[in-house]
């Protein structure tokens, strides 16, 4: 990208973490794709965003392979980055030390300048001055329960937040291998939501906490509705995560990592369910959809790839939608291919190859 | 940390990636009488050098190699390992990979 790049409002820009950096996909047509690498080339980019708030900070989890992993932003879409003067970094007192940064998320509307993150070893961090100074959120951090906590294979990752845009005062977050929590007074306790989800890899398949959650996402306005990808499911709760049901139904695995939703037509979700090595279950590669809250689902395909050498794995950043009417929706793969659907989900076409591979994608329009 | 007279100078020799860090120098000069000290004194004058090389605990980071000499660290008195003065100190990540 030339030192004067910018994107036109209307654009459709998808920021694509990688194994090895972060790259923007950008169209105004969502048919024209134009691929550009930015200033993060050579670490792992587990997740980033573009906060609209006021400008269009970006923010990436850049995780090194080295010298630390450290949540940077970028004023200039992605060409130039800095360094919290605060960063992540626990106290030397916790005997925590940070392993890699799995999440950034913009906070309310009426706060601007707050921002959540989520790390290894699971904890969330606060900032409230647009990225530039962290602060970790203690209650979460010492919570009484906190040795009894185990990894996934991931690590023990807080890999999902989600901020009520309703009440200032409760969000959600995702833990692997811990499962949902909430907190309803601003972060100040957090409580376990896991009833009636499996941890079928457990003596108790249903305990209070231990599940494997892989993502979680809201309902946009009907903010007690939630939706989670879970080791062992697929759940939909109505109740703000008090209790979860099971919406499998007929998908043919349990297992997978991604959710998103149509932000039009929420009761539509899509999902990528795989076999036990982590990829695709049949020769086809399919996204999931359901058009009612989880009572039925069917596989969409058309654009996808088909073959006896297809074996593709989706992570759980790995699809997203985007807030367009008919909605975009966009899947990234464990071998560096990028597939987009206009149309939602109906008919898919590939818009970036021989990437590294997807850790994260993320869409954006322009403002 | 205060400098006196005898605290031992080194030269530290950084690898490309943390070049950034130290205003694109290949090397820069820090006293210190022990590889911990060492790194302390390139945190104060390079704030956020220090956690490129070490985890908050304190602990030298796995993949991360410091060379007193050309004599590897770890296999000698770790972060407390002497440096003497007019030692030359190699920072090098690991080879780790194929």
């Amino acid at each position: 990208m030339s030192n004067s790049t910018t994107f036109a409002s209307g654009t459709v820009l998808v920021l694509v973490g990688t194994k090895r950096g972060l790259f923007l996909l950008s169209s105004r047509d969502r048919t024209r794709w134009e691929v550009n690498a930015t200033g993060l080339s050579g670490s792992r980019v587990f997740y980033a965003t573009l906060d609209q708030r006021s400008g269009h900070r970006m923010f990436a989890a850049d995780n090194g392979d080295f010298f630390g992993s450290f949540l940077r932003y970028s004023d200039d879409f992605g060409q130039t980055w800095l360094e919290p003067e605060q960063g992540i970094q626990f106290p030397e007192e916790s005997n925590l030390k940070l392993a890699n940064i799995w999440t950034v998320e913009p906070g309310r509307a009426n706060e601007p300048g707050t921002l959540y993150a989520g790390v290894d070893p699971a904890t969330l961090w606060v900032s409230n001055d647009n990225g530039v100074h962290w602060s970790l959120n203690e209650s979460l951090a010492t919570h009484p329960t906190r040795d009894l906590w185990g990894p996934g294979a991931g690590g023990l990752c807080l890999h999902t937040i989600i901020v009520d845009p309703t009440n200032d005062q409760r969000m959600w977050v995702g833990i692997s291998a811990v499962g949902c929590m909430r907190t309803d007074d601003g972060g100040q306790s957090w409580t376990f939501l896991n009833k009636n989800v499996r941890a079928s890899f457990l003596p108790d398949i249903y305990p209070e906490f231990g599940q494997c959650l892989h993502r979680m996402i809201q309902h946009p306005t009907q903010p007690n509705v939630l939706y989670q990808q879970n080791h062992c499911g697929i759940y939909k709760s109505i109740n703000a995560g008090d209790d979860w049901i099971d919406i499998q139904h007929n998908l043919p695995s349990e297992f997978g990592f991604p959710i998103t939703l149509d932000p039009h037509n929420p009761d539509t979700v899509f999902v990528i369910v795989e076999n036990p090595a982590r990829n695709n279950i049949s020769e086809q590669f399919n996204v999931y959809r359901t058009k009612d809250g989880g009572e039925l689902w069917e596989a969409l395909n058309e654009g996808l790839p088909a073959g006896p050498g297809v074996r593709l794995g989706v992570l759980r950043h790995g699809m997203c939608s985007d807030m367009l009417d008919p909605c975009g929706v966009y899947v990234g793969t464990n071998t560096g291919q990028v597939f987009a659907s206009a149309d939602r989900g109906d008919s898919w076409h590939l818009i970036a190859d021989f990437l590294p591979s997807v850790y994260s994608v993320k869409a954006f329009v322009i403002e | 940390m205060d400098v006196s007279a005898d605290t031992p100078r080194a030269l530290v020799i950084l690898p490309h990636v943390l070049r950034a860090r130290v205003g694109n120098r290949s090397s820069v000069s820090a006293y210190g009488h022990t590889v911990r000290e060492i790194i302390a004194a390139l945190d104060r004058d390079f704030p956020g050098l220090g956690f490129n090389l070490c985890y908050e605990t304190g602990e030298l980071r796995p993949y991360v190699n410091i060379f007193v000499d050309r004599e590897d660290s770890r296999y000698h008195q770790g972060l407390d390992t002497p440096v003497r003065d007019g030692a030359t100190i190699h920072i090098l990540q690991s080879v780790a990979g194929g």
